[in-house]
């Protein structure tokens, strides 16, 4: 009975987010600019210039997978704002108030981060299609990838509802935002290979939760080899539940 | 029988400094509506958010029909519906949907919770406007979806802070005729916090006046104003403020057994009549011009002024408060970058 409770606590908390984005979809288009300028224009220039090698896979290919993960972990990340905004506004008060559990609340609300950053890293595929990049055939991979994103998203929203309950204004919390998914995408195998990098990243690396998924989802859409799905899931569903665990425990100070 | 609130000394510290509440303590019978008074700062909405098991009570104890909002949170949870005095609900959907999505929280069966949204909102008068947008909602109608929010799930208790603020004289009255009839119907017990003295004197069974963290005057309306004992006398005077020492002295003439100063002066005495004259002798005497007279059985206002000392601000506060609500209505569009 408690499980189920939560379970529709979580569902719930999905379907305000699913009905947000039916009203008003507005800042889906404007969020995807920036990640089709990474993949047409980045993209293509370095792909003519083949200076990194992908292993045979074209450069604006290879980049694909990274790019859209980064555009999810981005909305994920700044999913927080609501947060913040409902903090503000008495909304956060009241849900405490509330039958639901803080846990379903916060991974509700995770939860329905990831749902936005799918349809966040949908919105990029067909560019990527139409400039070219192959992906492989595999209806059962492709939904497999994404969900893996929404997975992952709601890993990186629970980080920034963590953020948003120490960060009490909008302002700082853009700032914060900004400084936790840049290093992580750069630090990632987003745009390149990890053997690229220098040691000490490549260390970094290996902790770099997004590293996991854009592994997972380069194999599955782009490369087909998923020898290290295993590993990537193992590495996702363990950074899900630690984010969740903390942020919930922080959530309560949230209103405080 | 247990009461619907039942508070014991209760205290709240913020961070080790600010003393929100002083040593609490006071009991809501069920079914009866339960108005707290006080200025702002005065502890009313920590108190609230304290039996609505959001904060923890530094020391003391808080029931709500038995439960312990500390250490039975989950079940009290279940009992109460909370308007917070800011803004509660989602303006990125409609107020069909916000309903909707609370009634999922709460865990209404879903058979009968289309009927029971149909009822809240045409109680509320929201009907008409269920499918648009809460953005596109006045301040008055929001406040309406609030309420209609925490009446959905037919509460034992609701908690109701500064339920009608913002609202014209028209809507507060159509309100509270709604809140009342859904006491009646579901047998609801109403706490609420408000800046409207009449609000406290039409609709409240028992009325709290807190100030500084502590319950300063508590009883019905009209053994409040009993408790001042006289009839209130005031006189406009051009001299407005009284010079401190002349106030002073007036108060141990004898003549009064109260000054309470605002635009005009006001005294309690307890038979006006005798008294008129010869306080209008005792001023004429000291240089105090003195215009129109009148004599008053004391309101609620007067019991206010007399236990904190200061008149409640009505207008000032609610407008902040609207316009408080309103900045976070704006920053609803630039918060979703």
């Amino acid at each position: 009975m408690a499980i189920f409770e939560k379970v529709s606590g979580i569902l719930t908390m999905i379907e305000l987010e699913l009905r947000r984005l039916r009203h008003d979809r507005t800042e889906l288009y404007t969020r995807a600019v920036q990640p089709i300028l990474w993949i047409v224009i980045y993209g293509q220039v370095m792909s003519s210039v083949r200076a990194i090698p992908t292993s045979g896979v074209p450069y604006t290919d290879f980049i694909t997978p990274g790019i859209m993960v980064q555009t999810a972990a981005f909305a994920s990340i700044f999913y927080g704002l609501t947060i913040v905004w409902e903090r503000e506004s008495g909304i956060l008060k009241k849900l405490l108030t509330t039958p639901a559990s803080r846990y379903s609340v916060v991974i509700g609300r995770s939860m329905a981060s990831g749902v936005r950053a799918v349809f966040q890293a949908l919105i990029v595929l067909p560019v990527a299609v139409v400039i070219g990049v192959r992906l492989v055939p595999n209806p059962a991979y492709f939904v497999l990838a994404f969900i893996v994103i929404f997975l992952a998203s709601g890993g990186f929203a629970a980080i920034s509802i963590l953020v948003a309950s120490f960060m009490k204004t909008r302002e700082r919390f853009m700032g914060i935002g900004q400084a936790i998914i840049m290093p992580l995408f750069f630090a990632s195998n987003a745009l390149y290979p990890i053997q690229m990098m220098p040691p000490i990243l490549r260390e970094f690396s290996a902790v770099n939760p997004l590293s996991y998924v854009v592994d997972a989802t380069r194999g599955l859409l782009i490369t087909g080899d998923v020898s290290n799905l295993l590993l990537d899931l193992v590495a996702i569903a363990i950074f899900d539940v630690v984010m969740f665990v903390i942020a919930s425990i922080s959530f309560k100070r949230i209103i405080e | 029988m247990d009461f619907a609130v039942h508070v014991v000394d209760l205290v709240k510290v913020y961070d080790g400094r600010v003393r929100a509440l002083d040593g609490v303590s006071l009991d809501v019978r069920p079914g009866e509506t339960f108005a707290l008074l006080g200025p702002n700062g005065a502890g009313k909405t920590t108190l609230i958010r304290i039996l609505t098991t959001q904060l923890k009570p530094t020391a003391g104890e808080a029931y709500v029909f038995g439960l312990d909002v500390v250490r039975e949170a989950s079940k009290v949870r279940r009992l109460i519906g909370y308007v917070p005095q800011e803004m509660s609900v989602w303006t990125d959907i409609s107020g069909y949907e916000n309903l909707l999505i609370y009634a999922k929280i709460f865990g209404v069966p879903r058979l009968g919770r289309e009927k029971a949204i149909e009822e809240v909102l045409e109680v509320m008068d929201l009907t008409r406007v269920k499918d648009e947008l809460v953005k596109n909602y006045s301040g008055g109608m929001i406040r309406k979806l609030e309420i209609a929010c925490a009446m959905l799930v037919r509460p034992k208790i609701m908690f109701l802070d500064e339920p009608t603020i913002g609202l014209d004289p028209a809507a507060r009255k159509i309100v509270w005729e709604r809140l009342t009839a859904f006491k009646e119907e579901y047998g609801a017990t109403i706490f609420f916090t408000t800046h409207y003295m009449d609000e406290a004197d039409l609709y409240a069974d028992e009325i709290a006046i807190i100030n500084k963290g502590k319950v300063v005057a508590c009883g019905k309306s009209e053994e409040l104003k009993h408790s001042l004992g006289g009839e209130i006398i005031t006189l406009e005077v051009k001299e407005m403020p009284l010079k401190p020492d002349l106030v002073q002295e007036l108060r141990r003439s004898g003549l009064v057994k109260e000054v309470f100063e605002g635009e005009n002066l006001s005294v309690l005495v307890s038979d006006a009549e005798p008294a008129l004259p010869n306080l209008m002798g005792f001023l004429k005497s000291r240089g105090v011009s003195v215009g129109r007279a009148s004599i008053t059985k004391p309101t609620l206002d007067d019991v206010f002024l007399k236990y904190v000392g200061t008149r409640l601000e009505e207008r000032g506060r609610a407008s902040e408060v609207t316009r408080v609500r309103d900045m976070i209505r704006r920053g609803e569009r630039d918060g979703h970058l």
